[in-house]
């Protein structure tokens, strides 16, 4: 049985400690894989978050738990994707603000995000703040974006119809959408300029 | 989840699907009364909704199909959804020209590339416009919709999965066998025809009553090949879980992904499933591992393994089984050997000798010896052993070697079954 089963076993028994032991192996295993992806890879390639995440399940979780222990999995994933992508995310920015120019090492690969760099850290931060409010939907919106499970298969983990996972999804995304709006609203204030339009 | 939340959820996706601003209006006027921060909200997230765009989509998912009930394509009116697929969703229609009909029709999921489906159906069209059997739903049309997908217009047929008939129906094995029969018929018809349907499953085998009398019939002939697209290691990835459908039923040669043509040996491998778990209520591997099995494993199992035979499998699914068998007097020694196709593998040398010497005897894809049930003696049957002595055979088609037996074909043993059923 593989570390990663093992510890899959024991949150699925309950141990919740089990979670945080899995975040760590879960990520660096991401970013190797990312890492050795790219060394292969043509110049200019880029890799899929989503796919990076279903390739590490395959790799790190036994066949005869894949089935039974995937929700938790998926979860600790999508968590280990978005703070991988966060990273990715300040750290270009702080390049881009006269930061110093220095060789990229393996490690920090270029996934490609669907979102520009700031408003993935916006995102970041609301959906703490959605986690708070709604659990069930913060989830849903980790599971989709973060690790690309389908609506079916985000249906299966929590249980509930598709139909209720779309009504979550739809409204998670307008959720955060508002949110994001709104902190660009009041960053423009602050420094003065127009408002930004442009998500 | 707090109520709050639950409640603002509610609101807006009430409020989303009302058809007008004045319903919507009014419908928030109703819920919202005397909670104005409350309409607020909900109003806020409505106008937000609607330039939300691609905002947070994951890439390369796919949207839902912008086609819905009330969609117009072409000469057809969507009416409702009737199932999804992996391809698509298949809506029931009405033809408004030349005649005024109920069709079925199916439109693509975004994804696929649209001129290519519509080349390889046009390129069939022909083929499928000889098919001319009453278990066949007929293909009526193709074309593209107004936002680029393809889509495939069908005979409506109203009915249930054959296995799911068989099972609510209660049928017994040898009403099983019959309706068996009629499909295999109907394959063989199409393949006289040169038509492959290539994924034969349950769900595409629907069973209607005509008269008080189950018909059969089998759909999406045709459509399989027009969709057709060679797998590869990222279908795994953009389409995980359902990247091809149905593994349980795909033969060893559909599961090698050389790219070589399959022909109609890949139905019969399906027929042989189809009749496994017609008899014994589940499929040789178990949907549920194949399911959760990696791309590799997956192949790997349906290009080597011996699946169990029917008796071992009833008898391993414990009572369930045991109940199974009793219930359709089913005693069944064997309905063997799928073997791997193609590479004359053949590791069945000793003990199989005589039935697969029986089963040449008959050239059979499918063939049958029914005799009347052995009662159990000893106080019953337990679980783990075999289905005792037997005089019920039943040959699965059989891909041995190069294929012989099931080069026979879905009509081969036909007759011979149909003699001892009637």
């Amino acid at each position: 049985m593989s570390e990663v089963t093992r510890i899959l076993d024991s949150i699925a028994q309950g141990d919740r400690k089990a979670a945080e032991e899995l975040l760590p192996i879960v990520y660096e295993e991401l970013r190797r894989l990312a890492a050795q992806k790219l060394s292969r890879e043509k110049p200019g390639q880029t890799l899929q978050a989503t796919a990076l995440v279903h390739e590490a399940w395959l790799r790190l979780v036994d066949e005869s738990f894949r089935y039974s222990s995937s929700r938790q999995f998926f979860l600790v994933a999508a968590e280990a994707m978005r703070r991988i992508l966060v990273e990715n995310a300040r750290r270009k920015q702080s390049l881009k603000h006269g930061g110093h120019l220095q060789r990229v090492d393996a490690a920090h690969v270029e996934i490609v995000c669907p979102l520009p760099d700031d408003q993935l850290l916006m995102v970041d931060e609301a959906l703490d703040r959605l986690a708070t409010a709604n659990p069930r939907a913060a989830e849903v919106v980790k599971l989709r974006f973060f690790a690309g499970l389908t609506e079916a298969q985000v249906a299966e983990h929590q249980g509930v119809s598709v139909a209720t996972v779309q009504r979550t999804w739809v409204f998670a995304r307008t959720w955060l959408f508002t949110e994001i709006q709104r902190d660009q609203n009041s960053a423009a204030g602050v420094s003065g300029n127009p408002p930004k339009s442009r998500i | 989840m707090n109520d709050e939340q639950d409640r603002l959820m509610d609101l807006f996706n009430e409020a989303r699907a009302k058809g007008s601003d004045a319903e919507r209006s009014a419908y928030l006027d109703a819920e919202c009364s005397g909670d104005a921060a409350l309409r607020r909200q909900v109003e806020a997230l409505l106008e937000a909704h609607t330039r939300l765009g691609d905002f947070l989509k994951p890439p390369g998912d796919e949207a839902l199909p912008s086609e819905g009930p009330g969609t117009v394509i072409g000469s057809y009116k969507l009416l409702e959804p009737i199932g999804e697929g992996g391809f698509g969703v298949v809506f029931m229609a009405e033809q408004l020209q030349p005649i005024h009909r109920k069709v079925a029709v199916k439109v693509i999921k975004p994804g696929m590339d649209t001129k290519q489906v519509i080349a390889r159906f046009e390129a069939e069209r022909q083929a499928l416009a000889l098919l001319e059997h009453p278990n066949i739903a007929k293909i009526l049309d193709a074309g593209a919709t107004e936002s680029g997908r393809p889509y495939m217009v069908m005979e409506l047929v109203h009915g249930v999965p054959i296995t799911q008939f068989c099972d609510a129906n209660d049928l017994t094995t040898e009403e099983r066998l019959k309706l068996f029969l009629t499909v295999c018929e109907a394959v063989q018809h199409a393949h006289q025809k040169g038509i492959i349907h290539r994924d034969l499953k349950p769900s595409n085998i629907l069973v209607t009553l005509h008269d008080c009398k189950p018909v059969p019939k089998v759909i999406d002939f045709g459509t399989a090949k027009a969709l057709q697209q060679p797998l590869t290691e990222k279908t795994l990835f953009t389409a995980y879980g359902k990247l091809i459908g149905t593994p349980t039923y795909m033969s060893p040669e559909q599961a090698e992904l050389s790219g070589l043509d399959v022909d109609t040996r890949a139905d019969i491998y399906a027929l042989g499933v189809l009749l496994y778990e017609l008899l014994t209520g589940t499929t040789p591997f178990e949907a549920e591992r194949l399911r959760s099995a990696a791309f590799d494993d997956m192949m790997r199992i349906i290009r080597q393994e011996e699946p169990p035979k029917p008796s071992t499998r009833v008898s391993t699914l414990g009572k369930r089984g045991i109940e199974v068998a009793r219930r359709r007097q089913l005693d069944v020694v064997m309905l063997r050997r799928m073997l791997r196709g193609g590479s004359g593998l053949d590791r069945d040398e000793g003990a199989g000798e005589r039935p697969r010497a029986a089963l040449r005897d008959g050239q059979l894809a499918a063939a049958g010896h029914l005799a009347p049930p052995r009662t159990p003696s000893g106080g019953g049957w337990s679980a783990g052993a075999d289905v005792p002595d037997a005089e019920v055979r039943v040959a699965a088609p059989d891909g041995g070697g190069a294929g012989r037996e099931r080069d026979a074909g879905a009509g081969g043993g036909i007759d011979r079954l149909a003699d001892r059923l009637s």
